[in-house]
């Protein structure tokens, strides 16, 4: 049994990626939490920020991967492709989940209210609910090559619908309550900058080293299933010829 | 798999020693008395007390200077402040006070006031963050390892 | 067989069926009503909140009805393999799609026809000048519904669950559609001016365009055996 050129090359470089996402996130923890300073406006709470924009930009990046891998794979039929756009898609759902979870933890000490209708929030919301429909839709088709057919043309549609849901969900808002809270007025100082940006390189170290595992993972199991598969119907085979 | 649960042990002994020493750092802003403990103990030096201001206590004499009675779980304070203007001594507010008691008049002598810190949302937002991406990672890690070696095992039924 | 041959044969073959059997159409109807019944008693509907809330009640009752409609557009052509012989077509797949499009279209067009003066009558909406560009506004919605409605529903037909998986997948994707046309249709209710709400017609449009070309191009990969 031969392992995919590709798999060897993750599991000879995958090491790299842990190990800098390591690095790069006790950085930023480090500097977030001990050696930055305090918001004027918001007090400590801003320290949630180094931890829940880097999981948002890195599940839109996340999203946006799987967007290209589903066409590559309708270009190619490659199925480690496939592997990649299957194991993207459940590592951006957990990010964007996690998002979501720390947003709202952040917006009980700062806005007082655990959910608010936010325009951005809002397009989270549905960039999940994709996400688990997308997850949802691979569970129940039996094929494995019409799964990931079928996968990689929900991914694109949505890709697609994603800016017009966020700009349709801002009109909204913006229609609905003047006063929605944002955050575009407050300028960031170089001080929260630093931590910032380390969480952020090593939240997208993370998110490749996982995506690395995650692919080796999906394509061993597919691997052994097909063996297994071979090896039952040698079997059955044998039996019949004797 | 030795070679697995060293690294996955190495990695989680650097989280605890991270979250000793942070919550090490933060402990002094962290720990506060109650006005019953203040009145208990009655304390020496410079005690941090957490309570909410009494309702109709609260009386300003000039700009930095107030007295009010400091509301805890079921004692409470007699509290003259004397400090920087304070922005939010209001009526209700939990607040923190930085003092010392005097217990030859039984007054608490604020001279700053701290609002109460959010740090339980820091921690928790921290938490929710990394610690399922942890769990996540080393579950699919671990899922990898037993996969090569299941690979490695089935090697009998490899035909040539 | 040209291309437009194909799609003029499938809207035929549509409407044949529909007029045949009158399942989906009269299904679709039924379950509107329903639903609005059961808004009006979920809601207590005076005057002043009726107004407020009927064009969501509206759209999420054309909503559900659509999706139902959809629901049935292909998987009545799994009976006796019709679903093989569409794809055995020899032009482009795009033309069964447009096909489907304009049958969908159709029909969900239809039932708000036929269901907008329930509503009139049941909350005494006062429609009478505003009532070109409600037209408008169900023309572009209903549109924006059955140009990805249809592309889904080709795509959940061969799925387990199937009936549960197309609202799940479609609706997150129909958000824009579905507060554009609320909005729109709030403020042609309270007779608005046109520039008070024409930004949510224009993203109707767009979303039209953008997902017709998208699912056009999609439904050759949906098609593919």
């Amino acid at each position: 049994m031969t392992i995919h050129r590709v798999i060897r090359k993750v599991q000879r470089f995958q090491g790299w990626f842990g190990s800098g996402a390591a690095l790069c996130l006790g950085a930023g923890l480090y500097l977030g939490l001990i050696g930055s300073p305090a918001d004027y406006y918001q007090g400590e709470v801003v320290r949630i920020m180094y931890i829940h924009v880097p999981l948002a930009h890195t599940s839109l990046i996340g999203y946006t991967v799987l967007a290209l891998g589903s066409l590559w794979y309708l270009w190619k039929r490659d199925p480690i492709v496939d592997n990649m756009c299957q194991a993207v898609a459940a590592l951006s759902a957990v990010f964007t989940a996690l998002a979501l979870g720390t947003g709202m933890i952040w917006g009980k000490p700062t806005w007082d209210t655990w959910w608010t209708w936010d325009a951005r929030l809002t397009s989270f919301t549905v960039l999940l609910l994709i996400l688990v429909g997308y997850l949802m839709l691979r569970t129940f088709v039996d094929d494995p090559e019409k799964e990931a057919r079928y996968g990689a043309i929900l991914a694109i549609v949505g890709f697609v619908d994603l800016p017009i849901i966020h700009f349709s969900v801002e009109w909204w808002r913006t229609l609905h309550q003047p006063q929605s809270i944002s955050m575009r007025g407050v300028s960031i100082s170089s001080g929260l900058l630093v931590p910032l940006v380390f969480m952020s390189i090593g939240m997208s170290l993370l998110f490749s080293y996982m995506l690395m595992v995650r692919t080796q993972l999906l394509y061993l199991d597919r691997l052994l299933h097909a063996k297994k598969g071979r090896l039952l119907s040698q079997f059955h085979l044998s039996k019949s010829d004797s | 798999m030795t070679n697995f649960y060293l690294r996955w042990g190495g990695v989680l002994i650097v989280a605890i020693v991270f979250i000793v020493l942070t919550y090490n750092h933060y402990r002094d802003n962290l720990a506060s008395l109650v006005p019953q403990q203040v009145k208990q103990e009655a304390p020496t030096g410079d005690v941090r007390v957490l309570g909410m201001v009494q309702g109709g206590t609260l009386e300003t004499r000039e700009a930095g200077e107030a007295t009010f009675t400091l509301l805890g779980k079921n004692a409470t304070l007699p509290v003259h402040y004397q400090g920087p203007p304070p922005d939010n001594l209001r009526e209700l507010k939990i607040l923190i006070l930085i003092g010392t008691w005097n217990a030859a008049t039984q007054v608490f002598e604020a001279r700053d006031i701290g609002i109460v810190p959010n740090y339980g949302f820091i921690a928790g937002a921290y938490l929710l963050g990394l610690l399922p991406l942890a769990l996540f990672l080393f579950a699919m890690a671990r899922r990898v390892n037993f996969l090569y070696e299941e690979i490695k095992a089935s090697k009998l039924y490899e035909e040539d | 067989m040209t291309s437009f041959n194909v799609i003029r044969w499938i809207v035929w073959k549509d409407f044949v069926t529909e007029l045949r059997s009158r399942e989906t159409i009269s299904s679709m109807v039924f379950f509107a009503l329903i639903v609005i019944l059961i808004f009006s008693f979920s809601f207590s509907m005076d005057q002043q909140a009726a107004r407020e809330v009927i064009a969501g009640i509206m759209w999420v009752a054309f909503a559900f009805t659509g999706i139902i409609g959809l629901g049935k557009s292909f998987s009545s052509e799994l009976q006796n393999d019709c679903l093989e012989a569409l794809q055995m077509v020899p032009e482009a797949k795009g033309a069964i799609y447009l096909g489907k499009v304009a049958a969908n279209f159709a029909f969900m067009f239809l039932v708000e026809i036929l269901l907008f003066p329930m509503f009139v009558i049941l909350f005494n909406l006062e429609v009478v000048e505003g009532i070109s560009i409600l037209l408008l506004i169900f023309f572009l919605a209903t549109l924006g519904l059955s140009a990805i409605g249809t592309l889904f529903s080709a795509l959940t037909v061969q799925i387990r669950a199937r009936e549960v998986m197309l609202p799940i997948l479609l609706l997150p994707l129909v958000v824009p559609v579905m507060i554009a046309a609320v909005e729109a249709t709030k403020g042609a209710l309270n007779g608005d001016p046109l520039a008070m709400y024409e930004q949510w017609l224009k993203l109707l449009a767009v979303y039209d365009v953008v997902f017709t070309v998208v699912s056009f191009w999609m439904f050759e990969f949906v098609m593919d055996s």
